[in-house]
């Protein structure tokens, strides 16, 4: 077992303006350069846990919280979200709210937070120009980030929380205003992130992505952890849709071919392996 | 969309290229020496000294445009009020029948008016040759807190962004067949309705960017800030510096000589 940066212990939070709890008695842990991915309906309370792993709870959003959160050690309730940044970074659902609203270019945008952290500027320049040409944003670097499409500012917004290079990178729905091959782009470069030792925390709908980076996923349903575990058992569990949750189609061709018999295989969550399956299955 | 509200536009001139300090303290040491000094020539030559400037910076046109503009109304309305009601009139110079022109508030209007237009001269070749985040940047540099920093940026960033949330609201309500074109009438009824949307969008905002940025860093104490925009201090800046603090001493030395009737 690998060395555990976060830590969930029975975690509960309720906003001051609702009447039921957004999380109820959430409690995992996660090891050091593992990919979790959350899913669950709207409103399961994914969003919430991102907010309460960075500290915005409950440091920003008012409400009752009992439990605890630590990220790396890190009581998140008594530390301050600024001092926290280094360990975790969030990359937020709306790319346009991730904006500092300070910078002129795209560079000073990407450069904000290390500013804050007081880096030198030789040191900036070369993250900026290195984070630059990893998200494709090199060619908009002396643009004004008010300028730029959705697409453009969220890689933006993915690329001023990477430069920070939190050990935790927390990612909620990040790339909603993307094109389908820049969403892939996006997911590249997580995977490639997290091969270089850095854990990933993923909110996502798109099963079949999650399905291929996970190393674990936790389904949230009112709130509640219904399940956390690997891809395979939480897709191959028929229980899971009553939690309104869609699964692979890559499951369903493997159910579909055990069901008519011509295959006794465990059920594939990923493409390879599915269409290993299916030729296996047209062969006999 | 929007552009950010900074009037600067890149024109690679020399004043462009001086630090903003300079620049600021170039405001000051101008318009204060102007302010202090008991007649209006001073005011005058550096005015004229300030068309030079603009020239240098590739903006004439637009100073001449300001300065004349702001200038010559005013300049009538101050000769008129300070020359015919001012109490300091002794000697008239003129008698238009319903009053009497007198030397003094004349004088007087002169001083205020050379006062004004250095001011605004300044500024305006400041404001138009500066790069915010480079002024922004200078300050802190120079002691200014970051969050006074922020402050100053984030005010002159929100009003495009309002302005693109506005239009956001306004498509989506001219989608729903919400009149929003037509006479000054029509656009006022299509803007009042848009209001409390902007504003309580904004203030959202404001709360989702406050997250932001602490997410960010901002706020980490026990650290020195550090800027992306470069900001230098060149020869000619610190040569300027002297002669701007030089003239600034002079004018109060002369001022003072004067006041005492020794010059």
């Amino acid at each position: 077992m690998g060395n555990i940066v976060l830590e969930v212990k029975d975690f509960s939070f309720k906003y001051r303006q609702t009447k039921r709890k957004a999380l109820k008695n959430v409690s995992f842990q996660v090891e050091e350069g593992s990919f979790l991915c959350v899913i669950g309906a709207n409103g399961s309370g994914k969003s919430t846990l991102c907010n309460a792993l960075v500290g915005l709870i409950p440091h920003y959003f008012v409400g009752k919280m009992s439990g605890e959160i630590k990220v790396n050690g890190i009581n998140v309730a008594e530390s301050t979200i600024a001092n926290l940044s280094s360990e975790i970074g969030l990359v937020f659902q709306n790319p346009f709210n991730q904006l500092s609203y300070t910078a002129g270019t795209v560079a000073e945008e990407l450069a904000y937070g290390l500013g804050n952290r007081g880096v030198p500027r030789e040191e900036m320049v070369e993250k900026v120009k290195y984070v630059a040409e990893l998200m494709r944003i090199d060619h908009i670097i002396h643009k004004n980030p008010l300028e730029l499409s959705g697409g453009q500012v969220q890689r933006v917004a993915f690329g001023s929380t990477f430069i920070m290079e939190p050990k935790i990178l927390v990612l909620d729905e990040c790339t909603t205003q993307l094109d389908p091959l820049g969403s892939e782009e996006i997911f590249d470069i997580v995977k490639k992130l997290n091969s270089k030792g850095i854990t990933v925390i993923m909110v996502d709908h798109e099963m079949e992505r999650v399905a291929r980076c996970a190393d674990q996923i936790m389904v949230l349903d009112a709130g509640e952890i219904i399940a956390i575990d690997e891809p395979k058992k939480i897709f191959g569990n028929p229980e899971i849709v009553k939690h309104h949750i869609g699964v692979p189609d890559y499951v369903k061709i493997t159910q579909a071919l055990r069901e008519k018999g011509y295959t006794d295989c465990d059920i594939e969550v990923t493409e390879e392996p599915t269409i290993e399956l299916v030729k296996e299955a047209l062969g006999s | 969309m929007s552009k950010v509200s900074n009037s600067f536009v890149p024109k690679h001139t020399v004043i462009e290229e001086l630090n903003p300090m300079t620049k600021i303290l170039a405001v000051f040491s101008l318009g204060l020496g102007t302010l202090i000094f008991p007649n209006s020539w001073l005011g005058l030559f550096v005015i004229v000294g300030l068309f030079g400037a603009a020239a240098a910076a590739k903006l004439f046109k637009e100073f001449v445009k300001i300065m004349f503009g702001f200038g010559i109304p005013i300049t009538v309305m101050l000769i008129f009020i300070q020359g015919c009601y001012s109490p300091k009139n002794v000697t008239f110079i003129a008698d238009l029948g319903f009053a009497r022109l007198g030397l003094e508030g004349i004088l007087y209007a002169l001083k205020i008016i050379s006062t004004l237009l250095v001011f605004l001269g300044t500024f305006y070749i400041m404001n138009k040759t500066t790069y915010t985040g480079k002024l922004v940047a200078a300050l802190t540099n120079s002691g200014l807190p970051p969050k006074a920093g922020y402050l100053v940026l984030a005010s002159l960033n929100v009003v495009p962004q309002m302005q693109r949330r506005m239009s956001i609201i306004q498509e989506a309500q001219s989608a729903r067949g919400v009149e929003t074109a037509g006479g000054m009438l029509a656009r006022i009824k299509a803007y009042i309705p848009l209001l409390g949307p902007v504003v309580m969008s904004s203030l959202t905002d404001a709360q989702e960017r406050g997250m932001t940025l602490e997410t960010r860093g901002f706020g980490i104490t026990g650290v020195k800030q550090t800027t992306y925009v470069e900001v230098k201090k060149s020869g000619l800046d610190k040569v300027l510096n002297i002669l701007l603090i030089l003239f600034f001493v002079v004018v109060l030395l002369i001022t003072v000589l004067m006041k005492m009737n020794i010059l």
